[in-house]
Order: structure tokens, then C-alpha cells, then sequence
């Protein structure tokens, strides 16, 4: 009995972080998505980048969806948190164009993952 | 200083040998009754004899010694080893003395101590104080000790400012690098250079502190085993000439390996640094190479990074061969495979391990040929390389200590395997042992009874007609050692039939069922894996169907030339170092050398074991089995294996003793391949039985890496120049 109630005070005893309830967090996920996308026709204008206003829309679509099953309200949070870091440094410019360009990571060649790709790679 | 047995430095006929009957009765040892002495008051029983050191060294008390090395005789020279033992007025040097009943010996009493650090003392008032530029730093064993047993003070104090004692250097050959004044006049490297190498040429000069370690006259001390006596040195007097001003032992990274210049498989420890091989030590295994190393093992290592291949490379339209990227090679040489059809064939070299042997086989045969060849080759009569006891040292080499009577039979195990030669002497000196030798006479560092080199004596011994048939029946423990070379010659059947019929005499006589007598010396490191694996011994299969693509992996002997193949053939060479095979080649895939990949090796013994990949290979080059592997599918034939645990399944499938490391497997049916041996027509030539490896100059560069190696060459540079001399 002491230990049920023990961990249902340690359950009710976690902070929340922004949000309280799960429609809360989604309302807040919605907002931030809307800021970017209201943001992005000034981003492609402003920031020199070979991008234009569609692709960037895919691209934030694409970024959200990466999280689509995160539950946890906390981590959900967090993610808003960073987003509108993300969005904060993006507008200002504090972020060049590398950076902005480092959501594509065209840069980044995929690692082989076959046999052959390996080898020709000499990375085995 | 060596003591041989009496009727040996008298060069009297052995005792026993005039009276057999005598023979069982030696060999017993006599059951002594046991002596208990107390070693800092622990209780251990002893046989009676056993050292002090010994004793000491039983209840897991390790007394500081210099001059003391259990593989050499006693020397009891340096006093380091001194201890108190209760009831004697003086300590006793540890090393030499033999324990009596009772005695009670205490190594850390104040005598000891005092006794330790006034012959630290002494010792360290004439040694140079120059660690900082020492190569033996780190490893040191005066270091050690004089930070273990030494005082914290000295009354050295020079007023007179004369200085310490000199001792002028000595120039003794291309490996070893002498620094007199730090000698502390242990002669180990003395003892090691009579009794273990047998060149008598290192001794002492002068009394006292005028004493000198040397070669008495100016010359070089020239031995296959040389090497061994910089780790016997406990300072730093004589150190690595190559590897001088290289590396701390503390930097360096250690990996422990497995030798390939020869078939023995000696161990190896490879020190690296910053992706380099800086230097190869021996590593224990009494069953193989004890503590010892041959010269070429040792120091071959700096032909590592000379005339490597670093990035494949194909023929032109000009015929000039040029440096391309993988996809490109791997493309050249499967366009030129499916243009073969099944007309493709491989010779596998003396360096080649089993895994890269076991692929280029299952790729071969998927594309339906079965023309895989050694280099070296063996007869094909008889059994063939069907039963495994026709190709191995199947006493193994720890087995030579328990032989009585060694025939050796067209080999000179001196070059060819300088550690069962060592081996063979330990026995000769230590034991009741004779040795015999059929072939060209050499130096084999002890004396043997030279049978000719006639192969009408090897008919009449395989008859019993020889008067030396007397004394191989009369042994209890004979062995008959064939060399590998001699399978080259047109009648490698008739001889080795000739000597197994010889061998299954003896051993149907021999009361020991377990001992067996045919051995054969392998001349290269891949030899036995590859007729495990199912190699086919021999290129004459290659010359009598010529092939339109042939596979080199790493053959380098030139065994088949250009002038043997048609004028299309597309030639492959598969390995690490620019050779005789890469100069042939129409496509070079640059492979991995031995210190570079995880690779098995089965030794002449038959003993599995493996080399770790110490550092990665140079430039583009890649281990062997997985250039095959991509290979197989650029073909579209893939090989099912994608990583070292799948071809080492594959390899188990084919012969589960290839991956039982560290184990020898006995092989078996002497009987049958006699019988088999008894449908050989062929007759035994005339030629006399020769041996290519003679003399010392012929010893170090045999194979493509130790004719890489700049070291090598000036061994055998200073060799010939020793012959010129006067000494």
C-alpha cells in the first residue's frame, strides 16, 4: 500500500513544463507551425538559399512529422521549446546560411550500409 | 662456458649407442625423495637440485636477478641475487645455489636488502647515467631494479672528476646496436651465442673492472638467431640497430600476432604507433618458438612500408599499368572473368591466409574452374595431399625434446626454420640426441653425421640396406624430417615414398604407438592451410591447360612466368607488395600483409592460429578476403559471406581445424598412405638431394617482404662482407 501511494505522489508530483493536458501541448504544436509557416515567404526572401517557399513548406511538414509519435506532453514541450529557438534564431539571423541549409544535410552522404558499398568506401 | 656432454666435446661415439641395453635405463628418471626448505617461512617441497631461486620462485617469490635466465646455463656473475639463508655467516647467490634440507631462506631480511642495494651500488657506479637517451628506457631491467632494491643514495663521487668507466663501442653487425659502457657483464648474450644460436664468436676479455664483452677480433656476430640476444640484454648494452631512437615501449601499442616468414608460426607481438609498425617482438609459446625469434621474423618488419601497392591499378591501351579507382579495377577484372567462361585459374602464394585462400577457392569454382595452385608444390602420387599426416611436422616442434636419433632428410633447418633448428640443438646439447643429415653438407650450429647428399643412400635406407638403418632401429625415439623444398624435384613421389616406407618400418617396430617419426618441414607460411583448404600442390596444372585470366594472390616465387601463359591471358595479382607477381600483372588489386589483417595461418605443425590486424592497410589497399568478396559481386556471383564470422564458418565447413586457434590437430592413416605410396612408379633420380638456403646470405631475403626490407639487404651486405674478411 505505502509504495502505491509513494508513486502515485511521485506521479502527481512532476512538473509541467508549458503545457498541462495533451489538448494544451497540441494547440501550442499548431501555433508554432503556424509561425514558421507564416515565416517562411520572409525566410526564402531574405536568406540567400537555393530554396524556394514550396520546398521549404515540405521541409517543415517533413520536421514535425519526424516527432508525430512523441506522447509524452514533457518531451512534446521541450520540442516546442526548441522550435521556436530554432525560429527565434532563424528570423533574426542569428542562423546563416549554412545553417538554414543544414535542415536539407545535402552535404551529409549516407553511409553504405551493403557490402560492396563498404568497400568501395574503405570504411569496414 | 657451454658444457656438452662428455662424449660430445670428445667426439667420442655416443655410449649408448655401443651398448643398447644401457638405453632404457637412463632414460628413467630416478625418483628422488623430496627436500622441504622454507622460503620466507612458507613450507615448499623441492626436488633435490633445485636452486634456491627456484624454490623461492614456487611459493610465487621472484628474486632480482641479471645474470639468470632459465633458458641458459647458470652464470651466478652478477650477485643480484643474493639472500640471506638462516644459519650461513655470508648470503648466498640465489641462481647457483642448490637448496639443502631444511634451510630457511629469507629474502627480505636486512641482510638481503643490504646485500641488494650494495650490489646495486656497485653496479650503477660504473654505468652510465644516460636513461634520458637510453633505448632500453622503459623496458630496463637495472632501471627497475634500481628503483625496486637499489638505495637512495650513492657514495659516488668522482672528486677527481675522471669520470666513470668507458668501454668503447663495438660494431657487430646491421641489428644490433653496442653501447659497452652500460654493460653490466651478465654475459646472457654470451650464453645465448654458444649454447642456443651455437656461434661461439661473443666472450669475455680482461679481469675486473677492465673487463669487456666482445667478439675478441673485429668482426660481426652474423647469426640467424642474432636478434634474440636485445631482449636477453638487461640494459641497455646491446639494443635494436633498426629500431634505435624510434619509440618508448610505452607508446607504442602492442598487438599480439603470428609470424609468416617461415611455417613454423612463431609469436609475435607487433609494436605500432601512429598507424606504422615500429618493431616486432617474440611473444612465449613454448610449444612453438619458446622465447626466441628468428632474425628475418624480427626485423623484415621495415619492409612493411617499402614497395607497397597502395591503389589498384590497371593496363592501359600503352600496356602501361595505371593507378584507378576500385569500382573501375573490380569492373576490368570481372569483364575479363566473364570473357574467360570457366577458363580462369589461381596460384596462391607463401604468404596468403586462409580466408583469402578459402574465397578465391569459392569463387573460382562458382564461376566453374578448379585450377587452384600452390606455389610450392608437393606430389601428387600415392595419397596425394589427401591425407593430411603426408605434409605435416606431425611430431610437432616441441616433440624434436624427446627424440633420441634425427634424420634430416633434404632440408637445411638452420635457414629454413632457424627456431626448430634451435630446437634440435637444445636437444643435441641437453639431451641424449644424434643427428643425421641427408643432403648437402652445412652448418647446422651442431655436429650430425653426414649421410651424403646421394639419393642412392635414401634408396638403401628405405630397404634397411644402410648401415645407419642399425641405428634408426636401435632408437626409441627417432624422427625423420623431410624437407619441403625437395617436392620441387622431378621425383618428389619416389622420395617421399621412399620415406614414409622408411618412417612405417620404424614406427611398426617402435613400442610408443603415439610417436610419430614422418615429418615434413613446410617451406612457407600458407602451405599447410592451402592443402587443407583443397589447393591443388604444384602449377603444372596451370601450364598443361594455360587459363585466360590467372589469379596471383600474392605469388611471388615467379614460379609461372609470361613466357608459360598464351599472349591473352589476363594476368590478376592479388597482394601487398610490388614484386615479381605485380610485374607481370595486367590488374593489381593491392591486399593487406600480415600485420594488417585478421587472418589465419596453420603452421607446418598444424597449428591453427591468427594474426590481429596491428594497423590498417596503407593507401587503398584492403584485406584479401573482402577484394575477393566484392569482387564476387561485381560478377553478380556473390560470395555468401559478408564479414570475417561468415568466411571463418565457411572455413569450418570446409576443415573445422581451421578455426580452432591455438590448437595443433594431429593428423593420422600412416599406415594407409604407405600403402598408397607403395603405387608410385616413379624412380628416384640421380641429382643429388640440394637445398636452396645454404649460408646465412641466402637466409634473409626469401620472400616479398623481406626482399622489401632495406634491413635484410644490409644483412646480407655485411654477411658477404664478413666473408671478405680476415677473421
Amino acid at each position: 500500500m505505502a509504495t502505491v501511494k509513494a508513486a502515485s505522489v511521485v506521479t502527481r508530483q512532476v512538473r509541467p513544463i508549458l503545457s498541462l493536458t495533451q489538448e494544451d501541448s497540441r494547440r501550442r504544436v499548431l501555433a508554432l507551425y503556424k509561425a514558421w509557416y507564416r515565416q517562411i515567404p520572409h525566410i526564402v526572401s531574405e536568406i540567400d538559399i537555393p530554396k524556394n517557399q514550396k520546398q521549404c513548406q515540405e521541409k517543415l511538414r517533413e520536421e514535425f512529422l519526424k516527432h508525430k509519435d512523441v506522447k509524452d506532453i514533457r518531451v512534446i514541450d521541450m520540442l516546442i521549446i526548441k522550435g521556436q529557438m530554432e525560429l527565434k534564431e532563424t528570423v533574426t539571423k542569428w542562423k546563416q546560411v549554412g545553417h538554414v541549409m543544414a535542415y536539407w544535410k545535402d552535404t551529409v552522404n549516407k553511409k553504405p550500409t551493403d557490402f560492396l558499398g563498404k568497400f568501395l568506401d574503405g570504411k569496414d | 662456458m657451454l658444457r656438452v656432454p662428455l662424449h660430445k666435446a670428445l667426439s667420442l661415439p655416443n655410449l649408448r649407442q655401443l651398448s643398447p641395453a644401457l638405453r632404457g635405463i637412463s632414460s628413467t628418471p630416478v625418483q628422488l625423495e623430496k627436500i622441504e626448505v622454507f622460503v620466507d617461512d612458507k613450507p615448499v617441497l623441492v626436488e633435490p637440485g633445485t636452486t634456491v631461486l627456484q624454490a623461492a620462485a614456487m611459493v610465487g617469490v621472484e628474486i632480482p636477478r641479471f645474470c639468470y635466465h632459465e633458458r641458459l646455463a647458470v652464470a651466478g656473475n652478477c650477485r643480484m641475487c643474493l639472500v640471506e639463508v638462516e644459519k650461513s655467516p655470508k648470503p648466498v647467490a640465489a641462481c647457483a645455489m642448490p637448496v639443502m634440507k631444511g634451510w630457511r631462506i629469507k629474502t627480505n631480511s636486512d641482510m638481503t636488502k643490504k646485500a641488494r642495494e650494495g650490489v646495486m651500488e656497485f653496479l650503477l657506479v660504473n654505468h652510465p647515467l644516460d636513461c634520458p637517451i637510453c633505448d632500453q628506457g622503459g623496458e630496463c631491467d637495472l632501471q627497475d631494479q634500481s628503483m625496486a632494491f637499489g638505495s637512495d643514495r650513492s657514495r659516488f663521487t668522482d672528486i677527481q672528476f675522471d669520470g666513470k668507466r668507458a668501454v668503447e663501442d663495438k660494431d657487430v653487425g646491421p641489428l644490433i646496436k653496442t653501447v659497452m659502457t652500460r654493460c653490466i657483464h651478465c654475459t646472457r648474450c654470451i650464453r645465448f651465442a654458444s649454447e642456443v644460436a651455437g656461434v661461439d664468436d661473443l666472450g669475455t676479455t680482461g679481469r675486473g673492472s677492465d673487463m669487456q664483452i666482445g667478439t675478441y677480433v673485429e668482426k660481426f656476430f652474423l647469426s640467424e638467431l642474432s636478434g634474440n640476444v636485445i631482449d636477453l640484454c638487461p640494459v641497455g648494452a646491446l639494443t635494436s640497430k633498426p629500431y634505435a631512437f624510434t619509440a618508448r615501449p610505452w607508446e607504442t601499442r602492442k598487438t599480439e600476432s603470428v609470424d609468416v616468414m617461415d611455417a613454423l608460426g612463431s609469436n609475435i607481438v607487433v609494436a605500432t604507433r601512429t598507424g606504422e609498425v615500429l618493431r616486432i617482438l617474440p611473444r612465449l609459446n613454448e610449444d612453438v618458438n619458446e622465447e626466441w625469434l628468428s632474425d628475418k621474423s624480427r626485423f623484415a618488419c621495415d619492409g612493411l612500408k617499402r614497395q607497397r601497392l597502395v591503389a589498384p591499378m590497371l593496363k592501359n591501351e600503352n600496356g602501361e599499368l595505371t593507378a584507378v579507382e576500385w569500382e573501375d579495377a573490380l569492373i576490368g577484372v570481372a569483364k575479363a572473368l566473364l570473357r574467360a567462361g570457366g577458363q580462369s585459374a589461381a596460384v596462391a602464394g607463401g604468404l596468403a591466409d586462409a580466408e583469402a585462400l578459402i574465397a578465391l577457392k569459392d569463387l573460382l569454382n562458382k564461376l566453374g574452374s578448379e585450377a587452384l595452385c600452390t606455389e610450392h608444390t608437393f606430389p601428387q602420387d600415392g595419397s596425394g595431399t589427401d591425407l593430411r599426416s603426408s605434409y605435416l611436422l606431425n611430431n610437432k616442434i616441441a616433440g624434436v625434446e624427446d627424440a633420441d636419433l634425427i634424420l634430416l632428410i633434404g632440408t637445411n633447418p638452420r635457414y629454413e626454420a632457424p627456431l626448430l633448428n634451435a630446437r634440435i640443438r637444445k636437444t643435441w646439447i641437453h639431451k641424449e640426441c644424434d643427428v643425421a643429415l641427408l643432403g648437402p653438407k652445412v652448418d647446422l650450429s651442431y655436429d650430425y653425421e653426414h649421410l651424403g647428399d646421394d639419393t642412392t643412400t635414401l634408396k638403401k635406407l628405405a630397404s634397411g640396406q644402410h648401415p645407419f638403418n642399425k641405428k634408426l632401429s636401435s632408437a626409441k625415439k627417432p624422427m625423420i624430417i623431410l624437407g619441403g623444398q625437395q617436392f620441387g624435384r622431378q621425383d618428389a613421389a619416389a622420395i617421399l615414398a621412399a620415406v614414409q616406407q622408411l618412417s612405417q618400418s620404424l614406427s611398426s617396430s617402435n613400442s610408443d604407438k603415439e610417436w610419430k617419426i614422418l615429418n615434413v618441414l613446410q617451406q612457407v607460411a600458407s602451405q599447410v592451410a592451402a592443402l587443407d583448404i583443397g589447393y591443388k600442390p604444384g602449377v603444372s596444372a596451370i601450364r598443361e591447360d594455360p587459363p585466360k585470366v590467372l589469379f596471383l594472390l600474392g605469388a611471388d616465387e615467379g614460379t609461372i612466368t609470361r613466357a608459360d601463359l598464351p599472349k591473352d591471358c589476363f594476368v590478376v595479382y592479388l597482394g601487398h607488395h610490388g614484386d615479381q607477381g605485380a610485374s607481370m600483372a595486367d590488374a593489381i588489386l593491392p591486399g593487406a600483409t600480415y600485420t594488417e589483417k585478421q587472418g589465419t595461418y596453420v603452421s607446418t605443425e598444424g597449428r591453427t592460429q591468427q594474426t590481429l590486424a596491428a594497423v590498417t592497410p596503407p593507401g587503398m589497399a584492403r584485406v584479401d578476403w573482402k577484394i575477393i568478396r566484392a569482387l564476387s559481386e561485381v560478377l553478380g556471383e556473390s560470395l555468401p559471406y559478408d564479414d570475417l564470422n561468415g568466411v571463418r564458418q565457411r572455413l569450418t565447413e570446409v576443415a573445422p581445424h581451421l578455426t580452432r586457434y591455438g590448437s595443433a590437430e594431429n593428423a593420422n592413416y600412416f599406415a594407409q598412405a604407405v600403402e598408397l605410396s607403395k603405387t608410385v612408379k616413379a624412380q628416384l633420380a640421380s641429382t643429388p638431394l640440394d637445398v636452396k638456403l645454404k649460408e646465412l646470405q641466402d637466409f634473409f631475403m626469401t620472400d616479398a617482404i623481406s626482399r622489401a626490407s632495406p634491413t635484410m639487404a644490409k644483412c646480407v651486405q655485411a654477411v658477404l662482407k664478413q666473408k671478405t674478411s680476415k677473421y
